[in-house]
């Protein structure tokens, strides 16, 4: 009984398959996919109305001032100042990717921060990775100068 | 005082003495030049930037506006100069770092060594597992095993142990730094050429050392492609010498460009290195490797 009730499905499923669709491969939905996929370089800014943007951003001159010296942007567009801190107390500021006459660049440094902070701060010249170490936290301060200045 | 005098008569005649003997009597043996040796110095080639030349190949990557392009001559295997090619400042003209061309240097010798040095311990010797003699009464010094590192034959106490691996990777950006002071080096010695494609006329490898001798090439050379497939000729010219090597572009690499006196890239060999050599100056960090598919790798 229980056999003949079991050969009895088998031949349904038997007759059915005889339409079988069959597969068909399809690339369409793939879209889907590549538009997850994400981008692997920094884009470049958009244009926008007004300068500076709300976070505070603004691109830099799109003629390069005519001073010795050169200070580029980050890979990410913004101006490389950076602060440092050891030993929990010991604040220092960074200004990294500078190009030409970095001898020049310290020396206004030095003019702009002695009128604003009344003492000369110590600076350290890194000529091999063309940076300035400048003893004390002036990063807002430095990052808008060298806004002004147009890099 | 007399002892002083006689010291300072000493090196008075020591000076005189060397100033009638050659130059190179200190010298080590290997670093002494023969007598008759011929050197020609290497004439120097006249600056690609005032030449009235057609720049036949420009920059697809936009240059920062402070920098202007550096211009070098385009040559050819076959006949004479073609004319000019620009390149790129930020690939070709970027600051000798001296200490990123020897930390790759020493890098690229050591990551890929193994040294199998590999001695016995006292554990590992045949033999030693009895004491030698008993502890007190003997009349000898107190000894555990025949094997220890004090006895003839013994164990080695701290010798090298096992295959020691000496491989660190240096990070992604300090070797692609490495590799665009290697070419900016190079261009500004004078050592590299751009040539337009690899063809010469004949299977001979003469003709490659001839021609490396006229031009003044200098003792070896690196030729870079940018595919494996090379025109046959070439091939078979440098298969058979030592001194003139072919490269794709992917094996491009600091020891090689320095082993090498000359370095010959050709144009799409260029456009290759410049493409992915600046890519990598902004580029995100990788969320997920970049063997893996991202929307724009290059």
């Amino acid at each position: 009984m229980m056999s003949l009730h079991f050969q009895a499905n088998y031949c349904v499923s038997a007759s059915s398959s005889q339409t079988y669709p069959g597969i068909t491969e399809s690339t369409e939905e793939y879209k889907y996919v590549e538009r997850l996929i994400p981008p692997s370089s920094v884009p470049t800014p958009p244009k926008h109305d007004q300068y500076p943007t709300p976070s505070g951003w603004r691109p830099p001159a799109a003629v390069p001032p005519a001073l010795p010296y050169m200070v580029r942007r980050s890979r990410m567009h913004n101006v490389p100042v950076y602060s440092d801190i050891t030993h929990g107390n010991r604040k220092m500021t960074i200004v990294r990717k500078i190009e030409g006459d970095i001898w020049a660049l310290e020396k206004d440094l030095k003019d702009f921060l002695t009128h604003t902070s009344g003492t000369t701060p110590l600076m350290q010249v890194n000529e091999v990775n063309m940076s300035i170490r400048i003893k004390g936290s002036f990063d807002k301060d430095l990052k808008s100068w060298l806004l002004e200045k147009g890099f | 005082m007399f002892r002083r005098s006689l010291s300072v008569c000493c090196r008075q005649i020591g000076k005189t003495f060397l100033s009638t003997l050659p130059e190179d009597v200190g010298l080590p043996s290997n670093l002494k030049l023969p007598p008759n040796l011929i050197s020609t110095a290497k004439r120097e080639r006249p600056s690609p930037v005032g030449s009235g030349l057609p720049v036949l190949r420009k920059c697809e990557i936009e240059i920062p506006p402070q920098l202007s392009a550096k211009q070098a001559w385009l040559e050819s295997l076959k006949d004479d100069t073609l004319g000019l090619v620009e390149l790129h400042p930020d690939v070709f003209a970027v600051p000798p770092r001296l200490d990123i061309l020897h930390e790759v240097i020493v890098w690229q010798r050591n990551f890929k060594r193994i040294s199998h040095a590999k001695v016995k311990t006292r554990a590992e010797v045949r033999g030693g597992g009895r004491k030698p003699w008993q502890q007190k009464g003997s009349g000898r010094a107190r000894h555990g095993s025949i094997r220890s590192p004090l006895w003839r034959g013994g164990g080695i106490a701290h010798g090298p142990r096992g295959p020691t691996s000496y491989y660190y990777m240096l990070p992604m950006k300090v070797r692609v730094l490495g590799l665009k002071v290697a070419l900016s080096t190079k261009l500004a010695q004078d050592y590299l050429h751009i040539i337009d494609s690899l063809e010469i006329p004949t299977p001979e490898p003469q003709y490659l050392l001839d021609l490396a001798k006229q031009r003044q090439w200098g003792e070896s050379v690196l030729i870079v492609d940018v595919h494996e497939d090379m025109p046959e000729n070439i091939l078979k010219a440098t298969a058979n010498l030592k001194t003139i090597n072919l490269m794709p572009v992917i094996g491009l690499n600091v020891y090689s460009m320095l082993k090498h006196e000359t370095v010959l890239l050709t144009v799409d060999a260029v456009n290759f290195l410049e493409k992915k050599l600046l890519w990598h100056d902004h580029r995100y960090s990788p969320l997920y490797p970049f063997r893996l598919p991202y929307n724009d790798f290059p």
